[in-house]
């Protein structure tokens, strides 16, 4: 079906750990999802999931690359580049006497990512290995103080030599980060062009060289560094990789540019100079996706969680606005890249189960089966039992259909392996020891949500909750249960839902700078005056950042829209909070009341009007520039209405279910013959190749003309 | 339940177990079969055919004889420091560093103790030389008694059969 009228525009990618998603719209918003199991090479997975997606539309990969327009990428290699310390060999150029700080690592780098009772332990904090080999790092003479004054002014001769050995002992790249270079970049400019002689005096003029002032001149020098580390270190070979990927998709005709999700929740280009932000962004694209559906659909407040094999990612979308984690953490790291805020805990659809014997209670997690499923796939080579286990024992899942039939399952080996494992020990039968693992899941999703959501001072009856991911629509029922949100939706796409989000979002630039203003009552108008010219000071030199980035992927000025913003508290609070700015450059002081009340109205907003404090005065604690140009978007499929009863042909027949301690008959429903309009009535499977959506008893669903399914509680 | 090979056990003893998994035995429940392998994995490395009970230190276990079945302490190479219950340090080679001088051979100057506040004392073993133990008390204090273990709870403990002599 070649519909030259419908051709297919956008194609968003998430390259999990697991299995790698595409996700494909047609100009009318109609899409297929394809998924692969994850493959070495990144560009083999991607074109077998297309071949998989397309193949619902009767169509091959080139006839379809040729017509797109936008193709968006997220995946989890370079971070696992990052965690498997298997970067580029990376030099370093400090302040001197700062040559040990990076291998000390921030204390809290000991305990990062662990889970709650390994973070409280001693005896499990330990700091991984530095990023940067002390033999590789060098110091140079120079310093700055906190104002931005030379107090040393820098050893040009040193930073020569320092160049010179790294090259010699075989360094691929170079970062440079010098204590307070984020309040003056002279040093480190300076320092960044004597390397780069030496790299061209020594026949290597293209040898990765990354200066922290042009990439992330931002305060506290441990994220800074480790940031501009990363760059070199994990970032350099995936632009590798996406130049391979992008080559595949042009030899089949791709005309498009390859983009990459970012963690401040836009996409760039893979050519983009900073690379490192498009470090995390699977979990991330479910957030965009979920706030391009609720301004589409008039959603303001979104809670979103997503539940995937390996862990359970929550996010608020509040008054239509995600909110941003400036000092984000990530494989252990900590970084100075702006990030989506999203909650994470270690438990997912595939987490394993044990018993402990000592409490003789379930443990879930913190590891999990990933790609290998649970014993139920015994080429998975696992003999310990996982959540997707009980689900399949239990009927949830449907063992002949597990992820479109891919996979031979054996159902059996996996109940004898629950009997050993869970339900002898527990004293219990297999079934019910299978739900209670399911039940565990669910409660503890459920707190961490209720935690979340409470713990911002928010209600869920405040809040519409998405669910999605390739567990999500199992899992919507449990964790949403009890806790009052106004409605509870799982996009019939749940299990590309992340794919969708990184195709929604914006071609969007961000750059931060650290600026330091406090004004207050006794501030003079001359200050206000500095105050206002320092942060359009500050714009400025991130324009040229935003504008270089675009140019680097053929836009010019005149297509790029910029938005700026920055970051204000009140004198003496720890947190700031960002703001869009309501002018869009800084003539003079005359526009700093304006300031000023954006920032009140957003913290009257976020906290409580009451809270405000603008007697302690204010301060602007960094600048923000965001550039973007138009990109085309899947839009939202629009169906007409059906009426309430299912289709002859949607209908699949029925399948044992265990539902509150026994067992019923669940009727089976096909997810891509469901009509807008129909309704079910639990208990019921409704099920698709990507994923099952599970509705038990005393819960009915119904399928609204945009396709998502509103789960309803009694 | 979490399971471990004795050569992850031998590995974790010698520190050459990747840290997964060392991390991974810290968080799980302790397998039940550790401390037997834990003592195989120490038998393995001493000269002698005694059994050994406990560990006191890298080279230095508590033992129960074979030739007479009274339970000892020895070192590694067989030196035998006497009866368990009694201090076995009192029968080692004791070098003592209370001197700025003997200081400087182990930490530079003004990183290490001041002599009259604090001295090391290195106890070593008088067959083989090996230090088996180091410790850093003021100077006036007596030898210290480390560990006085309450063998016959322990077996219990461990659901271990206890040597006779205990």
């Amino acid at each position: 079906m070649n519909d030259l009228t419908n051709p297919v525009e956008v194609l968003g990618i998430d390259a999990g750990g697991t299995m790698t998603d595409t996700f494909f719209v047609r100009k009318d918003g109609t899409f297929v999802v394809g998924k692969a199991q994850s493959d070495a090479d990144e560009a083999n997975a991607v074109l077998e999931s297309s071949k998989d997606a397309l193949a619902h539309w009767g169509r091959e990969i080139q006839d379809v690359y040729p017509e797109m327009v936008t193709c968006v990428f997220s995946g989890t290699a370079m971070l696992n580049r990052v965690v498997g310390r298997k970067g580029l060999r990376t030099g370093l150029i400090v302040s001197k006497g700062f040559e040990d700080f990076h291998r000390m690592g921030r204390a809290l780098q000991c305990y990062l990512g662990y889970a709650f009772e390994d973070r409280l332990h001693l005896n499990t904090h330990r700091f991984d290995e530095p990023l940067v080999h002390i033999h590789d790092t060098r110091g140079v003479t120079e310093r700055i103080d906190s104002k931005g004054v030379v107090v040393i002014p820098v050893r040009l001769h040193e930073a020569r030599v320092a160049a010179e050995e790294l090259i010699d002992q075989g360094v691929k790249a170079i970062a440079i980060s010098l204590i307070s270079s984020y309040l003056n970049g002279e040093h480190e400019q300076a320092v960044r062009d004597v390397v780069r002689e030496v790299a061209a005096e020594k026949g290597q003029p293209d040898l990765p060289i990354f200066a922290s002032v042009d990439y992330y001149p931002v305060r506290k020098e441990s994220h800074r560094t480790n940031t501009t580390i990363l760059e070199a270190y994990a970032a350099e070979p995936s632009r590798k990789i996406l130049g391979q990927l992008s080559e595949r998709m042009k030899d089949e005709g791709a005309t498009f540019d390859l983009r990459v999700m970012a963690t401040h929740g836009g996409t760039i280009g893979w050519k983009a100079k900073e690379l490192a932000r498009s470090l995390v962004s699977g979990p991330i694209g479910g957030v965009i996706g979920a706030k391009y559906l609720g301004e589409q659909l008039g959603y303001e407040n979104i809670a979103c969680s997503d539940i995937g094999g390996t862990s359970f990612d929550m996010a608020l979308i509040t008054q239509g606005n995600y909110s941003i984690h400036k000092d984000s953490d990530m494989a252990r790291l900590v970084l100075s890249l702006p990030m989506v805020a999203m909650d994470s805990i270690g438990a997912g659809a595939g987490s394993f189960v044990r018993i402990d014997p000592y409490s003789m209670s379930l443990k879930l997690g913190p590891d999990s089966a990933g790609y290998r499923v649970g014993t139920c796939w015994p080429e998975g080579g696992l003999d310990t039992v996982s959540v997707t286990d009980c689900h399949i024992i239990l009927g949830y899942l449907n063992p002949d259909n597990f992820l479109g039939g891919i996979l031979d399952l054996d159902v059996p080996r996996a109940r004898q392996c629950i009997q050993d494992q869970i339900a002898t020990p527990l004293g219990l039968s297999v079934e019910d020891a299978a739900s209670g693992v399911i039940e565990l899941l669910d409660l503890s999703l459920r707190q961490h949500l209720r935690a979340m959501i409470t713990g911002k001072g928010y209600s869920p009856r405040d809040f519409v909750c998405f669910s999605y991911g390739g567990g999500g629509p199992v899992h919507a029922y449990g964790y949403t249960k009890g806790l009052g949100f106004k409605e509870t939706i799982v996009p019939a796409w749940a299990a590309g839902f992340s794919a969708f989000g990184c195709a929604t979002a914006d071609f969007e630039y961000r750059y931060d700078k650290s600026v330091d203003v406090g004004i207050n009552d006794e501030s003079t108008e001359e200050d206000i005056e500095v105050a206002c010219q320092k942060l359009q000071s500050a714009w400025d030199v991130l324009k040229v950042k935003v504008l270089e980035e675009f140019a680097i992927n053929g836009f010019d000025e005149s297509a790029v829209t910029l938005k700026p913003g920055y970051s204000m508290q009140y004198m003496g609070q720890l947190n700031d909070l960002e703001i869009d700015s309501p002018v869009n450059s800084i003539s003079g002081k005359e526009d700093w009341p304006a300031l000023v009340q954006a920032f009140d109205d957003t913290y009257a907003r976020v906290y409580a009007d009451a809270a405000r404090s603008p007697e302690l005065g204010f301060g602007i604690t960094g600048a923000i520039l965001r550039g973007s140009v138009e990109t085309s978007k899947p839009t939202i499929p629009t169906e007409p209405d059906a009426g309430p009863t299912p289709p002859e042909n949607a209908r699949l027949g029925s399948r044992k279910f265990y539902d509150n301690r026994e067992w019923v008959e669940a009727e089976l429903f096909q997810m891509e013959a469901l009509l807008p309009g129909n309704n079910i009535v639990g208990p019921a499977v409704i099920e698709s190749d990507a994923t099952t959506y599970v509705v038990p008893t005393g819960f009915s669903t119904f399928l609204d003309e945009h396709r998502l399914f509103h789960l309803v509680e009694g | 339940m979490t399971e471990y090979t004795k050569k992850q056990v031998h590995d974790l003893v010698e520190g050459t177990l990747d840290w997964d998994s060392v991390h991974k035995m810290l968080s799980m429940p302790k397998d039940a079969d550790r401390y037997k392998l834990y003592m195989e994995v120490l038998q393995d490395d001493a000269s002698y055919d005694d059994k050994i009970l406990l560990a006191l230190g890298p080279r230095l276990n508590v033992v129960e004889s074979a030739t007479d079945g009274e339970i000892i302490v020895k070192c590694n190479c067989g030196h035998d420091f006497g009866d368990y219950r009694e201090n076995w340090k009192l029968g080692a080679n004791i070098y003592v560093r209370d001197t700025a001088e003997k200081m400087d051979q182990v930490y530079p100057r003004l990183m290490s103790p001041d002599t009259t506040w604090q001295v090391y004392r290195e106890y070593s073993c008088p067959s083989c030389g090996s230090m088996l133990d180091i410790e850093a008390p003021t100077p006036w204090y007596p030898v210290m008694h480390d560990i006085q273990p309450d063998l016959k709870t322990f077996f219990e403990w461990v659901e271990m059969p206890a040597p006779a002599k205990i």
